[in-house]
């Protein structure tokens, strides 16, 4: 019961703070905007065409014969028109939605354990790792809720639409979910440590950008000098890799084999590691 | 029974990894409340009756001694599932109404939604919210707050119930109501301990205190026990010769700006910590006939003698 208190409490919050609405509006746009702007034009089950807000936007791969000089285009099939549309989705959710989700929710743990509001949650009986727990799960519940929202009604849209259910882009909902909840560690440690709202922000995204640098990697690593090389390929494999990780959202959505969960899992086990730290500290700080 | 709060040895030393500099705040502290009572802890700011508090819940950990509730020592969760607590300076999420947060907050603290329903009308009630149950927190007044933060602190039905200045910012009519609920808590055999800076209050509510004074334990008794401690007594009589006042300086003082009634006669303030000194200090005074027109007891008011305790330990 007083666990469900916390998770209450939290949702509570982010729906005061207008944080759910906005996501929710957000999401609502996108496939709203797939059921009225997009028309796709299906001629015996084959693409015949693509509008985009009355717009003629029907893709496909240009040729030139070489020997008469004619350009001929060939259509895109009707599966990869939803794959691609379901990617372009998964792809806006994995960095639009968790750089929005992450500012959103960056102000909660801080709120909870601000003077005054803290004493009163400790003082009731629950463990202090069933707090921060409860919190977590809160969280997660809520981003899970809003994942299924956007994906669920995308893929909605695009079933009816086409008629292909293409149920793998779930799995890139999982991997949004998770690495979200990856870049929350962030988030909770510094919340639990400092109470910074934007201290905790800075640190996240800045691993964000860093993760950037890291997708260069071939590139990158042998033009560094050995000391550095060792740092890099260090810090490479300790921080998440949250840029690499959108490769394996878009073959995921796409229904191809992923080439290397590398990135993926690395920056799992980075998250274990933080929430293992923030736990503990929680668990040690007076309040 | 075990006693409602136990503390042994209590210690706490506030460090800092960043800072070389440590905070003793609490040293050795041993008290002990049983089921029923109405303690007082008292001290100046900086004492350590906040810490004292928040170790009793779990919110600081000691660093030294024991602390426990009911017999439960205090950094298990199921301790805590006995008390009531009231911080100072507390924070309600501001989106919630008094009866939603409640609600939630009795969630918490493990009330079934049965008795949370049965029990918030009366309680809101009892601290005078019925009318502005679904009005938002963040509209409410420092007093309000006040109020509605005692409304949380009874509504798991506590045995013990922990209130850090539970009348901060509250008005003098909404004050004496706040103490007549500490009143009729006490009758229902509630325990409580009660931190507050009002020593008017605590003196008017409380069955004992304690005085903690730079992280120690410096007085602990019953009201009457501790103001009667060092009693004065008012004494009407002829005049007292200068060498016989400089002898007992120390016992008898001639009272400044309250000349008798009438001339003959002078005021004096005798101090005698036993009936058997008084009446030495009478006796000696009779023998060298000095007539006593009257002998009045002046018992020390807990402000006066809270005062005394704390210049004398500083």
């Amino acid at each position: 019961m007083q666990l469900a208190a916390i998770v209450l409490l939290t949702f509570r919050e982010l729906w005061a703070k207008k944080i759910v609405i906005g996501l929710l509006i957000i999401s609502t746009l996108i496939w709203v905007m797939l059921t009225f702007a997009l028309n796709l034009d299906i001629v015996e089950g084959s693409l015949a065409g693509v509008r985009l807000f009355g717009q003629d936007a029907t893709p496909g791969e240009t040729q030139v014969n070489e020997d008469t000089g004619e350009v001929t285009r060939e259509l895109f099939s009707l599966e990869r028109i939803v794959i691609e549309i379901e990617r372009f989705v998964a792809a806006v959710a994995y960095w639009a939605g968790i750089l929005l989700a992450l500012f959103a929710t960056a102000t909660l743990l801080p709120s909870l354990l601000a003077k005054g509001r803290v004493d009163l949650l400790l003082s009731k009986p629950i463990s202090r790792a069933g707090l921060l727990g409860g919190h977590l799960f809160g969280v997660l519940l809520t981003m899970v809720a809003l994942a299924l929202y956007l994906f669920g009604m995308v893929w909605l849209v695009m079933s009816l639409k086409t008629g292909i259910w293409a149920f793998h882009f779930f799995w890139g909902m999982l991997v949004v979910v998770a690495m979200f909840f990856v870049m929350y560690s962030v988030v909770t440690l510094i919340g639990v440590t400092t109470r910074s709202a934007p201290l905790a922000l800075i640190v996240t995204y800045g691993l964000i950008i860093a993760s950037l640098i890291f997708t260069g990697k071939d590139q990158l690593v042998p033009q560094i000098n050995p000391p550095w090389r060792q740092v890099f390929l260090g810090f490479y494999h300790v921080l998440p890799n949250f840029g690499e990780v959108t490769m394996v959202v878009l073959k995921l959505t796409g229904n191809e084999a992923v080439t290397s969960w590398y990135p993926f899992f690395s920056s799992i086990l980075f998250g274990a590691v933080l929430f293992a730290a923030a736990f503990f500290f929680f668990n040690r700080r007076d309040f | 029974m075990p006693p409602a709060v136990q503390v042994q040895q209590l210690s706490k030393r506030y460090s800092s990894a960043f800072s070389k500099q440590a905070v003793q705040a609490l040293d050795g502290v041993d008290l002990q409340v049983e089921p029923g009572e109405i303690f007082g802890l008292l001290g100046p700011n900086g004492a350590g009756k906040t810490t004292l508090v928040k170790i009793l819940l779990s919110i600081v950990q000691a660093t030294g001694g024991r602390a426990a509730l009911f017999g439960v020592p205090v950094d298990k969760p199921h301790a805590r599932k006995r008390i009531g607590y009231l911080p100072e300076n507390h924070q309600f999420p501001d989106f919630f109404t008094a009866e939603q947060m409640l609600d939630v907050y009795g969630r918490m603290a493990g009330v079934s939604a049965e008795d949370r329903k049965r029990r918030i009308p009366p309680l809101l009630e009892t601290v005078r919210m019925t009318q502005w149950r679904e009005t938002k927190i963040k509209k409410f007044s420092k007093g309000m707050m006040q109020r509605l933060g005692l409304a949380q602190a009874l509504l798991n039905d506590a045995d013990l119930i922990l209130l850090d200045e539970p009348t901060d910012g509250v008005d003098p009519v909404g004050r004496r109501e706040i103490r007549d609920v500490l009143v009729d808590l006490r009758d229902t055999g509630k325990t409580i301990f009660l931190n507050s800076h009002l020593l008017s209050e605590v003196e008017q509510v409380c069955t004992r205190v304690a005085i903690l004074n730079q992280g120690r334990l410096a007085r602990e008794g019953s009201i009457a026990e501790l103001t009667a401690a060092d009693l004065y007594y008012e004494v009407l009589s002829t005049p007292i010769p200068e060498t016989l006042l400089a002898t007992l300086s120390d016992k008898i003082q001639p009272r400044n700006g309250t000349p008798a009634q009438e001339t003959v006669l002078r005021r004096y303030q005798l101090k005698a910590n036993d009936r058997q000194t008084l009446n030495a200090l009478l006796d000696r005074l009779r023998s060298e006939n000095i007539l006593l027109e009257s002998v009045h007891p002046v018992r020390q008011s807990l402000e006066d003698y809270f005062i005394d305790v704390v210049t004398e330990s500083v």
